[in-house]
């Protein structure tokens, strides 16, 4: 995965949705370069000043894009996601929700195929506020140029730590939204070996909850790789009932399986700072920077 | 969406796996009556989509008519984890030499569905040994797939080959059904060496269903849920009295936490979604007003694309339009000072953390 840079051609897919709309407007004011939308049936409009294009394989053409924010209906984005990786695309920011788990399954293959990455689906997407670049549906306001690499699970959630860690002083290297469903494209293992390598990082942040192993996959990762940068995680859900969808598909425990304890305590045993509720995180984050 | 096992197992049919004989009823002289029906002795099951359902006492073996009607009227009783069943499979008997697992799975981790098969079933899964996990590609599996499972397991015929049958239908079933779950637990080898499936419990991809307009009616819903679902909110009723109510899932869980961490007790999770406007807000509020065993309301918002305002205008229609439970609201946000202003003459009470909303909330009992 490369993070896009402040100017790097960016194409929305169903630009001409309400959502599509409304977000590329926002995109726009945060200073990305929204440079091409496609839409199939709405070529040759114009969306906020952007050019809508039929095809994928013409957006990116006359763009030059190698990255993509999706805002199409679940039904259809496995189909707007296929027509992406063919067209070139190289990250691929899913927003929507409620994409069927073997479509994201088949969507996962099509990316390894083509090697490409995906963010989400079912996140807020990314933004790197050192760059004004946004590709998704982020408050601004919560977010500010700074050291700490923020990874969620959750949207408001990220929004509501991101704020904090802001308000502290720390702002964020890069913010990016893992998704809320069961089978995410980018795991947070990744996000780490990313920025790993990006020096803007200094600590990193992650916010879990219920459901799946995902964070014990981290703490695992964490455990064997020297990763020389700080982890401070969050997990949500210490008190969610069993086997009900907490709102997001993949918050759910099943038996004794996708529990916070599990998890805090699978990070704990890493070397992961754990903080028990959101407003913990920025002093947890200024004592691991301490050290 | 969970089936319930006599929906799971008429799908099982379908597939042509094996199970026992049975008759669904609706209440205790029906469950008498299918008892007479069938071959003696029969296993009474209580139909609830709650796990622990045996250790809870819902699934018992009965011998005569008397015992039947006794045993029906005592599960028809029960509260299984807060579901009272509404109906009861009377399922004949059938004697078995031992039990394996079978099951297809989504394994999240590893981003694929896998077959999970041992020769020791019948309790829990996560605490089954000598596993055989094995993947699943997303095109389905082979008869040879299949073969090498049932050898894995060490089965002998005509067991083997009824085992790799089973397989095939069960992974064909999940895959056209598309199921997060489909599981056979036990799966039982008669003393003839027989395969057949005692229990059937398939979980449907809940994003899946608008390719499956057959699984559409399955389910009673409870009126709360049912409104919620309509209104497009993920909406969880928890027992407790004080509703929760925000924008965003782990927002609405994390909140939860902080509830719970202060002593109180929750009486819902209810997502607004992302986009929260005014006429969502109001729409919410006055859903969860209704939640009987609800007595106050926390709101959390954390106000980023949704302005505050708009929170503070959507509570103020709902406040207008009748009585409603005390709110405990915090809005966060760009506009926030304007929302206070908003709300001052209101009863509504209003901070600028979600600590703050939540240690008021509960302390005030």
């Amino acid at each position: 995965m490369i993070l896009p840079k402040k100017g790097d051609p960016i194409i929305v897919q169903n630009i001409t949705g309400r959502y599509g709309k409304i977000h590329t407007r926002m995109m726009l004011d945060y200073g990305t370069n929204i440079a091409a939308g496609a839409t199939p049936g709405k070529g040759g409009q114009e969306v906020e000043g952007v050019p809508v294009y039929n095809s994928m394989a013409e957006a990116v053409d006359k763009s030059g894009a190698k990255y993509s924010v999706i805002f199409v209906p679940a039904e259809f984005t496995y189909a707007a996601a296929e027509e992406a990786f063919q067209a070139g695309i190289k990250l691929l920011v899913i927003i929507t929700e409620r994409i069927p788990i073997r479509d994201e399954l088949k969507m996962l293959e099509l990316a390894r195929s083509h090697g490409a990455s995906i963010v989400g689906p079912n996140c807020p997407g990314l933004i790197v506020p050192s760059q004004r670049v946004k590709l998704g549906i982020m408050p601004v306001t919560a977010f500010a140029p700074g050291k700490v690499a923020l990874f969620s699970r959750s949207g408001t959630l990220m929004y509501e730590i991101a704020d904090q860690i802001t308000r502290a002083g720390f702002g964020q290297s890069v913010a990016l939204g893992i998704g809320g469903d069961p089978i995410n494209g980018l795991t947070a293992g990744e996000c780490l070996d990313f920025v790993e390598r990006m020096s803007e990082t200094e600590a990193v942040v992650v916010v879990g909850e219920i459901g799946g192993d995902a964070e014990e996959r981290l703490a695992k990762h964490v455990a064997k790789t020297a990763n020389k940068k700080p982890v401070v995680a969050y997990i949500a859900g210490r008190h969610a009932p069993k086997e009900k969808k907490m709102g997001h598909a993949g918050a759910i425990i099943y038996g004794n399986f996708g529990t916070a304890e599990s998890k805090i305590d699978a990070l704990r045993s890493a070397g992961v700072r754990v903080a028990m509720t959101p407003s913990e995180v920025p002093s947890l984050v200024a004592q691991a920077l301490k050290k | 969406m969970r089936l319930f096992e006599y929906q799971a197992k008429d799908i099982f049919k379908d597939y042509g796996i094996p199970v026992p004989k049975s008759i669904l009823a609706h209440d205790v002289a029906a469950a008498g009556e299918a008892f007479r029906g069938l071959n003696h002795p029969a296993v009474l099951k209580a139909q609830v989509l709650a796990g622990g359902r045996g250790k809870a006492g819902g699934v018992v073996a009965v011998h005569d008519d008397g015992e039947a009607r006794r045993e029906a009227s005592r599960i028809f009783g029960l509260s299984i984890g807060g579901e009272k069943p509404a109906s009861i499979l009377v399922e004949e008997s059938y004697p078995h030499q031992s039990e394996l697992y079978l099951s297809v799975t989504l394994d999240r981790g590893e981003r694929s569905f896998v077959t999970i098969a041992t020769a020791a079933g019948g309790v829990e899964v996560e605490s089954l040994s000598g596993k055989v996990i094995r993947k699943v590609p997303l095109e389905g599996i082979n008869e040879s797939y299949a073969r090498e499972v049932a050898g894995d397991l060490d089965l002998s015929e005509p067991s083997a080959g009824q085992f790799g049958a089973i397989l095939l239908a069960l992974e064909r079933l999940s895959r056209e059904k598309e199921c997060e779950l489909a599981e056979i637990n036990p799966l039982a080898v008669g003393i003839d060496g027989n395969i057949i499936a005692l229990d059937a419990k398939v979980i449907v991809d809940d994003n899946a269903l608008f390719r499956h307009p057959e699984f559409a009616k399955l389910h009673p819903e409870d009126e709360f849920e049912g409104e919620a679902s309509r209104e497009g909110f993920a909406f969880v009723r928890l027992g407790g009295d004080i509703a929760v109510v925000g924008n965003g899932a782990g927002l609405v869980l994390s909140t939860l936490d902080l509830v719970g961490d202060a002593g109180g007790k929750p009486a819902c999770f209810l997502d607004l979604g992302g986009g929260a406007q005014q006429d969502r807000i109001e729409a919410a509020l006055r859903l969860v007003n209704k939640l009987p065993e609800c007595n106050r309301i926390l709101v959390n918002i954390y106000g980023g694309i949704t302005r505050s305002t708009d929170v503070a205008q959507g509570i103020l229609s709902v406040l207008a339009s009748g009585p409603v439970k005390p709110i405990y609201a915090r809005v966060s946000g760009a506009d926030e000072e304007a929302a206070k202003a908003m709300l001052k003459d209101s009863n509504v009470n209003l901070y600028t953390t979600a600590p703050e909303a939540v240690q008021a909330v509960v302390k005030s009992r």
